[in-house]
């Protein structure tokens, strides 16, 4: 709290002392004011005793006067000092009469004296004037006089001259010359240039103008309304134009008949001008008309010069005077017969009778000009006449190649060797023509042919390249070879360079015509020229990869195999040549390859894997056992062999042999890997004894190996020993405190068997030792989310993100927990902190699903799927979210999509694919089977479609799966409006469906149900739903729909029908009552289901059921949702 | 709280501080430091004095040492505010039926403020009243 700082020299007056006699207020030449008299006057204030005694200064009371000088009567003493000093004030006003005496008496009064004495000064001023009047003026006159003589004026000047005028006669007067316009305007206008504006440019302008002032902008500032028609310049362009034209040939024939007789002007300039100038309307006339005259004397001028000709017909043809054209061109031909441009010329401009005529006395005029020649070859309509006239051409010109050329194309084959044969002793040194006649030829002649050529020009590889494909297209391979090295010798005896590249294009175009010899013996001979020692391996696979990029395998297997020729032991060349064959080559040439490879890189076990996963792929079992045989013995104790071995024996359903295997491989000291997998094999053959011996000696070898103990600990817990597997943990958990899994299973153990208080201790244990694990985190979250302790769930949540605030796997489940108003804040919190989660992005994606933005929806989870393609959880929903709002493609797409990446991880999915049934279900069963537990847990009903790939899941499941699947399916299908509103199919636990159709006939609308029992019950009920499918309405008859709907209601399904208003897709019903959510458990212990339909009837009394459908069913059609028993008095008339 | 605030100890003071200020409104309270009523007035003077810096500068005068303005100004109240801007006395409609001056301790900031700002505003359109409150405009 600071008064503001004030610049310092500003406020100084707070410290400097005042003036001497300054009067405050009247300083500035402030003025006062009086609000209230009765406080007293405020202007003419009383001198204050204090004051006048510290300075002795006055009050303020000043004449109005004096108000303004900052000066009051009362420093009247000390201003007489000062004045003193300097002999006068400063600061008054200087009176020239009265010096600085002027306030002296300043307030004194005109009186009469005053008058009387001014009166007198008055006289003897004027007498003083009279005085001296007679020499003033003089004097005045004089310096007048002297003045003009030093400074006459113009006028006075000539005067003499202009006195002599009279005597002029009327003819002298009128003989004096016109004086010229000197004004500045015009001496602008005398400047002279000699480059016209070319015409080009004043049309350009006035065509622009014409565009632009569609609307004159005079027009605009009258509102537009009124026509601008008085006031636009009337400018005759053709007029202007024309005169133009007249000044600029008027100088042009000055200029080019000036005395040397060299033209000044360029006229080849003038003649690209004129060729850019074309024709667009009439108003150009006027420039044709220039241009005639342009070009008049250009010709004039210069009459040999042939483009002048050629110009003038041109511009006679533009102006339409087609005769005059011609006119020209003829006079051009006979000026300049030895110009072709001419005669071409003069052949387009010519009638079609009379263009050969012309034609032919050009050529008598120069019989040299191949171009002449080829147009009249041109001219000619038949084959046989256009090869006459070229034939005659060339017995002029000889060596040309275009007529030779021109001839060949149209002579048939005979014809054309033979033409070739001569053409080539014409021009020897072309070698298109050498290889076109060697082409014609037969083989031995060919070869002959190409010889010839070689010896003519021994600097071109094409002939040897050519030569090498002929030799092959002959069945000489062997001399292909031969051919390309002799080739490059002899090229390089010569002096050429060999440029690899160019020869490698070489190959590549010899394979694209099928030469594959040649493309390899190119390759062979070539690609070693000019790479360095050190470098020729990275090179070549380099050179491979281009090859292979631009699609010529064959070339890329050429530097292949040359490579490998060169390094036989590499093993990365190998790999790359077999990923080469793999991709681009049959089975047999990869089959061929590697075992090639292994022979010469014994020790690489991934060729040995890769030869054996290939026999396998094609179905070939025991080559590949035989092969992980012989690889065993080429390296004897490889592990990954073994478990190849393994894997081979075990997929193929073979367990006596993968276990046999695998005790070999234990045997030879087997890493925990084999321990392993030998376990596995024992479980899944179900051999819990043997199993349990195997694990237990593997933990007692390797006792850091978590997943050892997981196994073991799991094998307890399903064979019921939970205290035992309780202990597993204890001690596995001793060993390595740092395995999430192992702590998750621990306390899910725990929770099942202790309850949540334990389960809790142990995650609690957990999260101390492995801090910043979202995954416990998690587990604790859903523990207490389970226990329905729903507040400390939110509260572990919070920390939990507290304490990992970048885990996406937190954030989803966060986002999962909200309520749904809250969901989409959250979200948006859960992007900000971790943006490129697919955990995230997939929750998120749920979100959009729920609010039916379909797009959206896919989009998002097609990204998480693209960021985790190794998560199966986020493939399962991406394909049940295509089940429900795809097409077929899009779903087939999916499953495509998802069995490529062969996803291994997601909580869902393990929890499916690790399950001992599905050990090897391959990719696409489990993605199914995952979809149909998402729905389970989510308790949602499917749409038709949905229920359509549940039952293609079930055919492949096999019948297990009915009364797991079917106990939840609720399939709505829908068909045309105004027949069947919707159906339901209720599936029951013991395999009997019901099933609920709404009608609408006319206008009364009628609900049925049949409740169906037993399998063939399903089998009609799939039935329904496949015609319905195809849009097919059946009405089902009604029963007993009273039990179908008590039944329903025993099981908690609450919200039953969901009537849309549109039948492409029912809204999707939730089940998630409490009872629900219990039911599925109750279904997977099977638990006699039967009896829970029975029950049910007799505790809910039947008066119940209108209430609870009327509450759930949605409000988009109250009407149509009509409970059970008010449509059953309806239903009852129609049967 | 008037020691936070620029006091001017004599009549020549006054007017250069008057006169040397071109950008803002110069506020000068005319009284004594030692006055109850001055003593409110001082306290919100110097707590706005940062605040409106921009607009106005503050400068306290106490009437017994300078007596020079107190029958110009009718100085006869305990406390006094007067505005100026460039040499010139503005005047505030407040409503009292004095336009010249506020002789009354305001123990309000914000309308302290509200007040300078609408006294600077209007001494730079160049009005000679300025009306604090609008809606005492008849």
């Amino acid at each position: 709290m600071q008064a503001p700082v004030l610049p310092k020299p500003r406020l100084d007056f707070l410290n400097t002392r005042p003036p001497p006699n300054y009067v405050a207020g009247l300083g500035r030449g402030a003025t006062g004011f009086t609000t209230r008299s009765d406080i007293g006057p405020a202007r003419a204030a009383p001198d204050l005793p204090d004051r006048a005694a510290a300075g002795g200064v006055g009050g303020p009371g000043a004449p109005p006067a004096g108000a303004g000088r900052g000066r009051g009567k009362g420093g009247l003493e000390e201003e007489e000092e000062e004045a003193e000093e300097k002999g006068y004030d400063e600061n008054q006003k200087f009176d020239e009469f009265e010096g600085n005496d002027v306030g002296l008496f300043a307030t004194g009064e005109y009186d009469e004296d005053d008058k009387e004495a001014d009166a007198v000064w008055e006289s003897i001023d004027k007498r003083m004037d009279s005085r001296r009047k007679d020499r003033r003026e003089a004097r005045l006159k004089k310096e007048i006089e002297k003045y003009r003589a030093s400074n006459p004026k113009i006028t006075e000047q000539f005067a003499d001259l202009k006195r002599k005028l009279v005597t002029l006669s009327t003819q002298e007067w009128e003989s004096i010359p016109e004086i010229g316009d000197y004004s500045l305007r015009n001496k602008k206008k005398r400047f002279e240039s000699f480059i016209p504006v070319p015409d080009t440019l004043l049309e350009r302008a006035k065509q622009e103008q014409e565009h632009v002032t569609a609307l004159d902008p005079r027009s605009r500032a009258a509102n537009g309304a009124e026509t601008p028609f008085g006031q636009t310049p009337v400018t005759d362009l053709t007029a202007v134009g024309e005169g133009r034209g007249t000044v600029l040939s008027l100088k042009l024939d000055r200029l080019s008949d000036s005395v040397s007789g060299l033209t000044v002007v360029d006229p080849k300039g003038y003649l690209t001008d004129l060729k850019s100038m074309k024709i667009t309307s009439d108003a150009e006339i006027s420039d044709i008309k220039k241009a005639r005259l342009l070009l008049k004397s250009v010709i004039q001028t210069n009459p040999k010069h042939a483009p002048g000709w050629i110009a003038a017909a041109r511009l006679e043809e533009v102006a339409g005077k087609i005769g005059a054209a011609r006119d020209f061109i003829q006079r051009g031909c006979e000026e300049c017969p030895k110009n072709e441009d001419v005669w071409l010329e003069s052949c387009r401009l010519a009638t079609p009778e009379n263009a050969k005529a012309v034609l032919a006395r050009g050529v008598k005029a120069i019989p040299q000009s191949v171009k002449l020649w080829m147009q009249a070859a041109r001219l000619e309509h038949d084959d046989v006449a256009k090869s006459r006239v070229l034939r005659k051409a060339l017995e002029h010109i000889p060596d040309s190649v275009r007529l030779w050329k021109a001839v060949v194309e149209l002579a048939d084959e005979e014809n054309a060797r033979i033409l070739l044969n001569r053409a080539v002793e014409c021009c020897p040194l072309h070698v298109e023509l050498w290889l076109a006649l060697a082409r014609l030829e037969t083989y031995e002649n060919a070869k002959r042919v190409l010889n010839k050529a070689r010896e003519t020009i021994p600097t071109e590889p094409t002939i040897w390249i050519t030569a090498a494909k002929l030799e092959e297209a002959n069945g000489n391979a062997s001399m292909v070879v031969k051919i390309i090295d002799r080739a490059i010798r002899s090229l390089q005896s010569q002096g050429v360079v060999i440029d690899r590249e160019a020869w490698m294009k070489e190959a590549e175009a010899a394979e694209r015509a099928g030469s594959v010899a040649t493309c390899r013996a190119i390759i062979r001979s070539t690609v070693g020229i000019g790479v360095e020692e050190e470098d020729r391996k990275r090179t070549w696979v380099a050179d491979a990869d281009e090859c292979k990029k631009r699609g010529s395998v064959e070339t890329a297997r050429a530097v292949y195999a040359h490579a490998l020729s060169v390094f036989p032991g590499k093993k990365s060349v190998w790999l790359k040549a077999a990923q080469l064959e793999k991709t681009h080559g049959t089975r047999e040439s990869l089959d061929l390859l590697l075992k090639r490879a292994v022979g010469y890189c014994p020790q690489a076990e991934v060729l040995w894997l890769m030869g054996a996963k290939e026999k396998w792929l094609a179905g070939d079992v025991p080559s590949a056992r035989a092969i992980l045989e012989e690889a065993n013995i080429a390296i004897p104790n490889s592990e990954e062999i073994w478990l190849a071995a393994f894997k081979l024996e075990f997929e193929n359903h073979e367990p006596e042999r993968a276990r046999m295997l695998l005790g070999k491989a234990r045997e030879r000291g087997g890493t925990e890997r084999v321990w392993m997998k030998s376990a596995i094999v024992e479980r899944e053959l179900g051999n819990v004894k043997e199993e349990k011996q195997l694990l237990e000696e593997a933990l007692k070898r390797f006792p850091g190996f978590h997943k050892l103990w997981l196994m073991l600990g799991q094998l307890e817990d399903r064979v019921g020993n939970l205290d035992k597997a309780r202990d597993v943990y204890d001690r596995a958990l001793k060993y390595c405190p740092n395995s999430t899994p192992l702590w998750l299973c621990a306390s899910h153990l725990e929770e099942k068997v202790g309850g949540l208080s334990k389960a809790r201790a142990v995650l609690t244990k957990a999260r101390l030792k492995n801090p910043q694990n979202p995954e416990l985190w998690l587990a604790a979250i859903r523990a207490e989310a389970r226990a329905g302790n729903k507040k400390e769930a939110e509260v572990l949540m919070a920390k939990a993100l507290q304490e990992c605030p970048s885990s996406g796997l937190l954030w989803a489940e966060s986002i999962e927990m909200a309520p749904r108003q809250q969901r989409k804040t959250k979200s948006i919190d859960a992007l900000k902190k971790c943006d490129h989660d697919p955990f995230v992005i997939a929750a998120v994606a749920k979100l959009f699903w729920h609010d039916r933005k379909v797009d959206k929806a896919r989009s998002w989870l097609n990204r998480a799927v693209t960021l985790a393609p190794d998560v199966g959880d986020f493939w399962a929903q991406l394909y049940k979210f295509e089940l429900q709002h795809g097409t077929e493609e899009q779903q087939q797409e999916v499953l495509k999509r998802c069995s490529a990446a062969e996803p291994r991880h997601g909580e869902r999915w393990t929890r499916v694919s690790k399950a001992v049934e599905n050990a090897h279900q391959p990719t696409e069963a489990i993605l199914k089977k995952v979809v149909v537990a998402l729905g389970k847990e989510e308790g949602v009903v499917a749409s038709p479609f949905f229920g359509k790939a549940i039952f293609d899941g079930i055919s492949q499941a096999g019948d297990r799966m009915y009364s797991e699947i079917l106990s939840w399916g609720r399939v709505l299908s829908s068909t045309r409006p105004g027949t069947v509103l919707s159906t339901v199919f209720i599936f029951s636990n013991h395999g009997s469906v019901a099933t609920c159709a709404t009608t609408r006939g006319g206008e009364e609308q009628r609900d049925n149900y049949r409740v169906l029992d037993g399998k063939s019950g399903v089998r009609q009920a799939l039935s329904d739903i496949s015609q319905r499918g195809k849009g097919k309405a059946e009405v089902v008859r009604q029963e007993s729909c009273r039990t179908c709907w008590r039944g329903l209601q025993a099981r908690g399904l609450k919200k039953l029908l969901d009537f849309g208003s549109t039948f492409k897709f029912v809204t999707m019903g939730c089940f998630k009552s409490k009872e629900a959510a219990k039911e599925p458990e109750s279904t997977t212990t099977e638990a006699p289901a039967s009896e829970v339909p029975r029950e049910a009837p007799a505790e809910t009394p039947a008066a119940d059921t209108p209430a609870v459908v009327d509450a759930t069913v949605d409000a988009a059609a109250p009407a149509e949702a009509a409970p059970a028993e008010a449509a059953l008095p309806a239903a009852a008339p129609a049967t | 709280m008037s020691y936070l605030l620029p006091h001017l100890h004599s009549g020549w003071a006054v007017d250069q501080a008057i006169m040397a200020e071109e950008e803002r409104a110069v506020v000068i309270r005319f009284g004594h430091d030692w006055d109850e009523t001055c003593m409110q007035m001082d306290e919100v003077l110097a707590s706005v004095a940062e605040t409106i810096k921009n607009l106005a500068v503050i400068y306290l005068v106490d009437i017994t040492e300078v007596p020079d303005f107190n029958t110009m100004y009718e100085l006869y109240d305990p406390c006094t505010i007067m505005f100026f801007f460039r040499n010139k006395h503005i005047m505030i409609d407040l409503g009292t039926g004095n336009n010249n001056k506020i002789n009354w301790a305001l123990k309000d900031k914000q309308e302290f403020i509200d007040i300078v700002e609408t006294v600077y505003r209007g001494a730079r359109k160049g009005r000679g009243v300025t009306n604090s409150r609008p809606d005492l405009q008849f």
